[in-house]
């Protein structure tokens, strides 16, 4: 756990640091078409085994910059009102259990964010993209090096100024080979997480 | 002959990405050719004649909805009608007023502003260039709708009234690394100047309404002041450009 710790006391840090204008700049953040976040995301990963076949406990640390762009204002009204963000995402996994063994990918992502509560944002998001680990070969489950990532999840930004915010949140995350080789039965996880992103 | 063999995709490949970056990160505004057909208009009047105008009120509303009027609007609008020189001196409510015995114009403008993000459309094409990992970046392009309608009254000292009214649209296209911020102040600044120059002509052209009985005494010469309206450098064009800088001016 001390890389987990250590990115966390990071990103920790970090939000102290920018919040240390949050109230001076006390009014609502203004996300409008064509603006971007830049984010970085920790958090750790929980294994799910969903068939009797699943056998590995693969568990482990991930860290995720990612890079999105607003596409749109708000749209609707009530408490779906919100907007759509595309960007992109790297992951990197350190997968402790059951070998120590990498992952690395990079994920196209979409994201609606809610914004009827002024700084407090719920969102939800969808990413996929390649994913290579030498994780795989290793364990039953999967027999390539190269997969793919999809994660769905979901999450809460809280502004703590009008340009920088802390999100804490959730998701699922699916890893297999989209059967280009055999076995692929995919490794399936839980994977809390938390983090900022900075508005410009 | 390996070294060309190499060179040449390297070369090709470099070109593609340059060309796809360049395409990728474009952004163009595109404004309607203007519904009303006045002409731009000018005209020249006795400086003693002009009397001082006070902005009364700016109603705003957005898509239906009633805003409060940003204060870089009533300056822009405040600007325009500065710059045709038809009024000896700019008042606006809440401010500095003009003296009560003295004559004067009352403006009260309704300005209502059409915004169209083609929210449904951008997403759809974000998820497609997102899907194509963004290769598909540089040839999708995604689209914002601004357009704004006013109506003036102007209220002269003696309590008549006269109403003008004018229309400008325009639409900005990005591909996604060119959507900015700024390229949508650009489209709702550029808009909002069109539909006040339309508006302004239309004042131009009533001129003689807005000017007091001659108070030029008899032993001084007549100065006289040349009133226009004020043409943006960026002006309202019906044909597509790119837009060489999104920084703010």
């Amino acid at each position: 756990m001390p890389f987990l710790a250590l990115v966390l006391t990071a990103l920790a840090l970090g939000s102290l640091m920018m919040a240390t204008g949050a109230y001076a700049a006390d009014r609502s953040p203004m996300i409008t078409v064509g603006t971007q976040e830049v984010g970085l995301t920790a958090g750790y990963m929980l294994p799910h085994r969903l068939t009797q076949d699943h056998t590995t406990k693969q568990q482990g640390p991930a860290l995720m910059p990612s890079w999105m762009m607003t596409v749109t204002d708000p749209v609707g009204d009530g408490w779906y009102r919100g907007q759509v963000s595309i960007g992109a995402e790297m992951v990197y996994i350190q997968f402790r259990e059951p070998f120590l063994t990498h992952g690395v990918g990079f994920t196209p992502k979409i994201k609606y964010t809610f914004v009827g509560w002024d700084r407090i944002r719920p969102y939800t998001e969808f990413a996929g993209g390649p994913f290579w680990t030498d994780l795989a070969g290793k364990i039953p489950e999967e027999s390539s090096r190269f997969n793919f990532v999809l994660t769905a999840g979901f999450g809460v930004s809280y502004f703590l100024t009008d340009r920088a915010a802390l999100n804490i949140g959730y998701r699922f995350h699916h890893i297999s080979n989209a059967g280009t080789r055999y076995p692929n039965l995919g490794l399936n996880a839980s994977l809390p997480f938390g983090g900022f992103s900075f508005f410009f | 002959m390996t070294g060309q063999m190499f060179s040449r995709p390297l070369i090709g490949s470099m070109l593609a990405m340059t060309l796809g970056l360049g395409t990728g990160c474009s952004h163009w505004i595109e404004l309607a050719a203007p519904t009303d057909t006045t002409p731009p208009a000018n005209a020249t009047v006795a400086t003693d004649a002009r009397v001082p105008l006070l902005l009364e009120t700016i109603r705003v509303t957005h898509n239906g909805s009633a805003i409060a009027p940003p204060t870089i609007l009533e300056r822009q609008v405040l600007g325009a009608i500065e710059a045709t020189r038809l009024f000896s001196q700019h008042y606006q409510s809440g401010h500095a007023q003009p003296a009560a015995s003295q004559a004067r114009v009352t403006v009260r403008l309704s300005i209502d502003n059409i915004v169209e993000p083609h929210a449904g459309q951008a997403a759809w094409r974000g998820l497609l260039v997102g899907a194509s990992m963004f290769t598909l970046a540089p040839f999708i392009p995604l689209n914002y709708d601004y357009g704004a309608q006013m109506s003036l009254e102007m209220e002269r000292w003696d309590g008549q009234t006269k109403h003008y009214s004018a229309t400008s649209n325009g639409s900005a296209h990005y591909y996604l690394f060119g959507a900015n911020p700024e390229v949508i102040e650009q489209l709702k600044g550029q808009v909002t100047e069109a539909c006040l120059s339309s508006l302004l002509d239309q004042v131009i052209q009533d001129s003689t309404f807005f000017l007091a009985g001659n108070t030029q005494p008899q032993d001084r010469p007549i100065r006289t002041v040349s009133v226009t309206v004020r043409r943006p450098s960026s002006r309202a064009v019906p044909v597509s450009r790119s837009l060489p800088d999104s920084s703010p001016r």
